[in-house]
């Protein structure tokens, strides 16, 4: 039988640029935070735009699927701060994962944090989440231009946290001098959930990555009250090895 | 015991022609084996926009070629969606007296509503009714089958008085059945009187307490039907071969296909999440396995039934003891296998899996008082 055809990322690895950020994974403490507000929406996205921006060592999301994603934290050790991504869903091997293609924080030094425990390459910016007696809000502006606008109105409560499931980021970093994607994992705790209809006001899709993704379909917008565990990275995925070769790595501490 | 075959009508890349022409035809030819070697049934899913995973959207009218080509096999909507958006339940009632019909008494009638972004989403479903809404399926579309004239003021589904065509040959009608993948539908079928097909690629021993639970809510069941189908079929893999170790292998390779195939759809709790799907489906089930204290890790398997005749029959003794009447198998995923490896594995389960298993049940039907 001839071999399949399947279906992954097209992007060269050559046409990644090489990450400045350097991954600490010796870290092995969780940084809990209590009462934090995320703010999830997932909209779909042509399938030929998330090929062409996903490596081979990732696979595409059947139908494409893009993700903003805002969290405002109150109290944390670095102050009160909040931070943005953006990034196409993926899956390494099995597992629903978003490979992130921005991001963006309030706070350098949260943003340092996100960038030496997790990956994250947050550039500042202003962000603004939070919800009103109508919808919610966040929004992302840099040097005064609004670069993300995202809204959700009508919407019903969730019962319990067992129906929303986030899927893990991966941020691509230098782990020992390696450009692989560290997956960021998180326990929530749910205090509150809600979900409505989803609209994008103001998408910047060409500040938002590299190659341009633009929502052709909202699904749903999810904003959450909860504590949360940021573990530290465990597992990460070579962006040189295709998927059906490579898959996760377990990261030797 | 009895022993069926699950078709998802999986299909690899390209989509050409002749690739989903021979997904088809291998299952028919399955099919039509299996009917001569003695299966009891076999069901078709019906999914819509599942690369891959599942190119049978039209489950009806592939049923209604198996109608034609076999003589005894029972024939299954495995399941038919109550969506209202995807279908009227005066449809459902329809296509299922005419593969009655077609197949001479021979339907069995499963019934779901989808856990998938990519259907659901596709269809524009209105996702948080999606339980309601099957359950007003199951309790009109009997009666669509044995009232003469039927009409129906309801909270998603209504219709003006009419006389719903064809009639089913069975008498009172074909068996229902509820798809049972997330924890806890499992109650749904025992407490309306359906048959439960529990999709399940895990432990034996975990499966167990769910059939158990299952028997208790059947047994004070009010039925949506005209009879209480008390029956508990467990959708499984199965690949047979002389050589455990090779069929062990090969299976594990089907299911390394089927995971890499599933796990690419979008489920509805990693899109939309609803308070009507707390659970993950089956799909999401295999990331990981939610009944798994161990959830997270490798879901072990030993339910499975890949290796020699002799560890299948061990294997299906436990199924057994568990409480299963009947065990349906997927036997391929995305044609992995050559058709002639799954025909001998086909011959080589009824020569000497299936005479362990000589006592069939019969259908039970308990008509309502």
């Amino acid at each position: 039988m001839n071999k399949p055809e399947l279906l992954y990322g097209e992007r060269s690895s050559p046409d990644f640029a090489r990450p400045e950020s350097v991954l600490d994974y010796a870290a092995t403490k969780a940084l809990a935070l209590d009462n934090v507000e995320i703010f999830y929406s997932l909209f779909e996205i042509p399938m030929s735009d998330v090929l062409r921006a996903l490596p081979a060592s990732l696979h595409p999301s059947i139908p494409a699927v893009l993700c903003t994603n805002f969290w405002k934290a109150t109290e944390s050790p670095f102050g009160p701060f909040a931070f943005a991504y953006v990034g196409p869903a993926c899956r390494t091997g099995i597992k629903p994962r978003h490979m992130v293609t921005r991001a963006w924080c309030d706070n350098p030094v949260a943003a340092h944090y996100l960038l030496t425990h997790y990956g994250f390459d947050c550039k500042p910016a202003v962000i603004r989440c939070g919800e009103s007696y109508e919808r919610i809000r966040g929004q992302v502006l840099v040097d005064g231009k609004t670069l993300l606008d995202i809204t959700t109105t009508d919407c019903v409560p969730i019962v319990g946290g067992g129906s929303v499931k986030y899927s893990p980021p991966l941020n691509l970093c230098l782990v020992d001098d390696r450009p692989l994607f560290a997956q960021l994992e998180v326990g929530y705790s749910f205090k509150r959930v809600l979900r409505g209809s989803l609209a994008a006001p103001v998408f910047d899709a060409k500040a938002t990555g590299d190659i341009a993704l633009t929502p052709s379909y909202a699904i749903a917008g999810t904003f959450a009250v909860c504590d949360v565990q940021l573990m530290p990275v465990r597992f990460a995925v070579d962006l040189t090895v295709s998927a059906e070769e490579g898959g996760a790595i377990k990261l030797k501490r | 015991m009895k022993f069926g075959l699950f078709f998802e009508l999986s299909t690899p890349r390209p989509f050409t022609t002749e690739n989903q022409r021979d997904v088809y035809e291998n299952a028919i030819e399955q099919t039509v084996l299996a009917d001569e070697l003695g299966f009891n049934s076999a069901w078709c899913v019906e999914h819509h926009f599942l690369e891959e995973y599942s190119h049978s959207s039209c489950p009806d009218m592939f049923l209604a070629a198996l109608a034609r080509e076999t003589k005894h096999i029972r024939l299954g909507f495995g399941i038919g969606t109550c969506v209202p958006e995807m279908h009227s339940p005066i449809r459902w009632a329809e296509k299922a007296a005419f593969l009655d019909m077609l197949s001479n008494g021979r339907a069995e009638f499963g019934t779901g509503r989808s856990s998938t972004w990519n259907e659901l989403g596709g269809f524009e479903a209105n996702i948080d009714e999606t339980k309601r809404t099957w359950d007003e399926f199951c309790r009109v579309i009997p009666k669509m089958w044995t009232e003469e004239r039927f009409s129906h003021q309801g909270t998603n589904f209504s219709m003006p008085e009419r006389c719903i065509l064809p009639k089913p040959v069975q008498n009172p009608h074909p068996p229902l059945w509820v798809a049972v993948t997330a924890p806890g539908t499992e109650l749904d079928a025992g407490d309306r009187g359906m048959g439960a097909i529990i999709l399940s690629i895990a432990d034996v021993e975990r499966v167990a307490p769910r059939i158990a639970e299952y028997r208790k809510r059947i047994s004070t069941c009010e039925p949506v039907g005209e009879f209480v189908n008390d029956q508990v079929a467990i959708a499984n893999w199965m690949y047979c071969h002389e050589d455990g170790d090779y069929a062990t292998q090969k299976g594990n390779e089907l299911i390394s296909t089927f995971g890499y195939m599933a796990g690419q759809t979008v489920e509805i709790s990693e899109a939309y999440p609803a308070n009507n799907y707390t659970a993950l489906g089956l799909l999401g089930s295999l990331r990981p396995d939610p009944n798994a204290p161990d959830a997270g890790k490798k879901p072990p398997a030993s339910g499975l039934c890949f290796g020699d005749p002799k560890h299948l029959v061990e294997t299906i003794r436990r199924w057994e003891a568990a409480g299963v009447d009947q065990i349906i198998f997927m036997l391929q995923a995305r044609e992995h296998l050559p058709q002639q490896d799954v025909l001998a594995s086909l011959r080589l389960f009824a020569r000497d899996v299936m005479p362990h298993f000589s006592d069939q049940r019969s259908t039970k039907m308990a008509v309502k008082a």
